[in-house]
């Protein structure tokens, strides 16, 4: 394939591979129970014409491939600014992309694709329009210089002597994760994922000793046992001893699996990053279209000089729900250190934003989340027990709990601050792992100030600045300064030219 | 906001969006929301005598019912009430300001630079008022836009041409 993208054009011949691959995998998944079926109750039945069904089957599914793979086409449309897929095979469909509001260009290797030596190349784009635009065989080179082509639509001709240098020397990585990086990060972060997933495996190995058991009629379950006899000390010590250390091998693996090989290269005014053990994932980041960027350390971390990052970009559905698992846009730094962080937000930034000024809560912050953490669940818990004689003997767990929440409540009071400069928004949060979530004011979409009845008098209000990322919320202010921050932000944004975006 | 300012700019001289003077929704809108309260509570009536049919042992508390549900109706209309003589809202030269609530007082701003798209929504019962209500959209998500419900039908039209005039001008 060439570099000359104007006209339509196919993907590489080695598509047809990928697609059958695909198409088969799907059509699996699809039919995976008629076809245990079909096994099961076909037990007299000869097995060629299960064998000849199956070929037919493949048969089809390869000319379907090819049909699709013939039917398939893109070009870039360079009058309109548009990027235009074709395809289908029994219908046809018309994808066109305007270029500016394509944000994010990927290149992903599958293991399929490995095998056969193309990559994949996603459009991520900001819109509405949920339309998956991808290409699923392109070899590299032309991948990249297609990515450029789209990403950097002002400057057409770049693309030619990026060309040139291509595959060649690669720039000195800003950043690159060795393998004792990768475990400091495995050891020290994402409990909660890996503990889900351990409690998920410790669940169905569970479930299958039970089955195991029922089936042999075995009298003694190893689990049932444990139960009835009570564990002692040492086997919950120990209990608790293994399941850390599985958690922390998860945690590793995981790391590894994801992250293995993870390098930031500055490209011009772009930034590409790569990673991956099994499946190669090339992202290109463009600052500009970064709306949230933050920073996170725990304890552990702060020791060890390593913290996480990372980059929000816009996005339709995950701007409601900041904290639901629509990731897709976000794109992670596993682990740097000081130094590197501060060289990728000059990258982001231009500068290292500076926290002129210091925004505390009112303490009031506390009265309410202890009143709802703390005193209400306590109420409950002794009415219940007053009613219930048998919950009563629990009652002194109420000791530790509220020590432990007042705790974290205290840490979550002491760590909720908002710096403020110029040009730049800090909000800092969390409890355990402090988290510095860093914006422009351009990046805003909206304000909301907020204030019950019964805080007026003490002047207190809350912040809501809505971004395409999530919001950043700044509770328990002083009103009047935040009414004077919503003016000043106002003002920047509508006596300024700079978009969002 | 100490070394906030930048010395040439006087972030007091600023214009003050909670100073601004707000305008109520139309006085019609609250007979619309006065029909779907209405309909609301017609049909909780129904459930309830439906039940008290039904279930014979519950027909002593009949009284107890009763006075719930007035109790429930009141407390309904004039919460209702008191929350939308609390809407606001202001449209200055460059944003729009919508202002509600009543325990917790909150206002919006959306500056017309970043709104993507308005909508202007009527239903049955705002049709027969001639009210509707402008929703106004950003990249922000549900939580970053604005809605105004009862407004004028024609008010309504001339601010969404006004402001789709000041969304073309911007790009």
């Amino acid at each position: 394939m060439g570099t000359d993208f104007s006209e339509p054009k196919r993907q590489s011949a080695a598509g047809v591979a990928v697609m059958f691959a695909d198409h088969l995998q799907r059509s699996i998944r699809v039919l995976v129970f008629p076809i245990i079926l079909v096994l099961v109750r076909a037990k007299g039945m000869n097995h060629w014409y299960l064998i000849a069904g199956f070929l037919v089957f493949l048969f089809i599914l390869i000319i379907y491939s090819y049909l699709s793979y013939l039917r398939f086409s893109f070009f870039l449309d360079e009058e309109k600014q548009e990027f235009v897929i074709q395809k289908g095979v029994l219908s046809k469909e018309h994808i066109s992309i305007r270029l500016d509001k394509i944000q994010q260009v990927n290149i992903n290797q599958s293991l399929i694709q490995r095998i056969i030596g193309v990559y994949s190349l996603d459009i991520d784009t900001a819109g509405s329009d949920k339309k998956e635009a991808s290409i699923k065989a392109i070899d590299h080179h032309t991948a990249t210089i297609l990515r450029e082509r789209l990403l950097n639509r002002d400057t057409p001709g770049t693309t030619t002597e990026k060309s040139t240098d291509g595959q060649g020397p690669n720039p000195e990585p800003l950043l690159k994760l060795s393998t004792t990086t990768l475990l400091k990060v495995g050891l020290t972060s994402n409990y909660g994922a890996s503990v889900a997933l351990l409690m998920g495996f410790i669940f169905a190995i569970m479930e299958m000793l039970k089955n195991y058991t029922e089936a042999f009629q075995l009298e003694e379950n190893p689990i049932k046992a444990l139960s009835t006899e009570g564990l002692n000390l040492i086997s919950i010590g120990v209990l608790l001893f293994f399941a850390l250390l599985i958690i922390l091998g998860t945690n590793i693996l995981r790391n590894f699996i994801k992250y293995f090989d993870f390098e930031v290269i500055k490209k011009k005014a772009v930034l590409a990053i790569t990673s991956g053990l099994f499946e190669k994932k090339h992202t290109l980041l463009k600052p500009a279209r970064v709306q949230i960027s933050s920073y996170s350390q725990n304890y552990f971390q702060k020791k060890l000089d390593l913290m996480n990052m990372k980059f929000k970009q816009a996005s339709f559905d995950s701007a409601d729900e900041d904290d639901k698992d629509n990731k897709k846009h976000d794109i992670e730094i596993p682990g740097c250190d000081e130094n590197e962080r501060d060289e990728l937000l000059k990258m982001i930034f231009e500068c290292i934003p500076p926290k002129n000024s210091t925004f505390i809560p009112n303490y009031r912050f506390l009265f309410l989340t202890i009143m709802l953490k703390v005193v209400i669940p306590i109420s409950f818990f002794l009415l219940i027990g007053s009613v219930l004689v048998h919950l009563r003997p629990y009652f002194w767990w109420i000791i530790p709990y509220t020590i432990l929440v007042v705790i974290m409540l205290y840490f979550e009071f002491a760590h909720h601050r908002l710096y403020l400069s110029e040009n730049f928004i800090i909000k800092k949060s969390g409890i355990w792992d402090v988290e510095h979530q860093i914006m422009e004011p351009h990046k805003i979409q909206g304000i909301t100030t907020k204030q019950y009845f019964w805080h007026k008098k003490a002047n207190i209000g809350h912040l809501v600045l809505h971004t395409a990322a999530g919001t950043i919320h700044f509770k328990y202010g002083n009103y009047a300064e935040i009414h004077r921050m919503a003016n000043y932000w106002l003002y920047y944004i509508e006596s300024g030219k700079k978009d969002w975006m | 906001m100490q070394d906030f300012t930048n010395e040439t700019l006087d972030i007091d001289a600023l214009p003050k969006y909670e100073e601004v003077a707000l305008n109520a929704l139309s006085r019609k809108y609250w007979k619309v929301v006065l029909l779907n309260i209405s309909i609301f509570l017609f049909i909780l009536a129904a459930a309830i005598a439906t039940i008290l049919l039904l279930v014979e042992e519950l027909r002593p508390y009949l009284y107890l019912f009763t006075g719930i549900y007035l109790l429930f109706s009141i407390l309904l209309i004039t919460l209702y009430r008191a929350s939308i003589k609390r809407i606001g809202y202001a449209i200055r030269e460059k944003d729009l300001i919508y202002k509600s609530g009543i325990i917790s007082i909150s206002t919006s701003i959306i500056p017309f630079t970043r709104i993507q798209h308005i909508t202007l929504n009527e239903g049955i019962f705002s049709r027969m008022f001639q009210l509707g209500a402008l929703h106004v959209f950003t990249a922000g998500g549900i939580s970053g836009s604005i809605t105004i419900p009862g407004l004028d039908i024609n008010l309504a039209k001339t601010i969404k041409e006004e402001l789709n005039r000041q969304l073309a001008k911007v790009d």
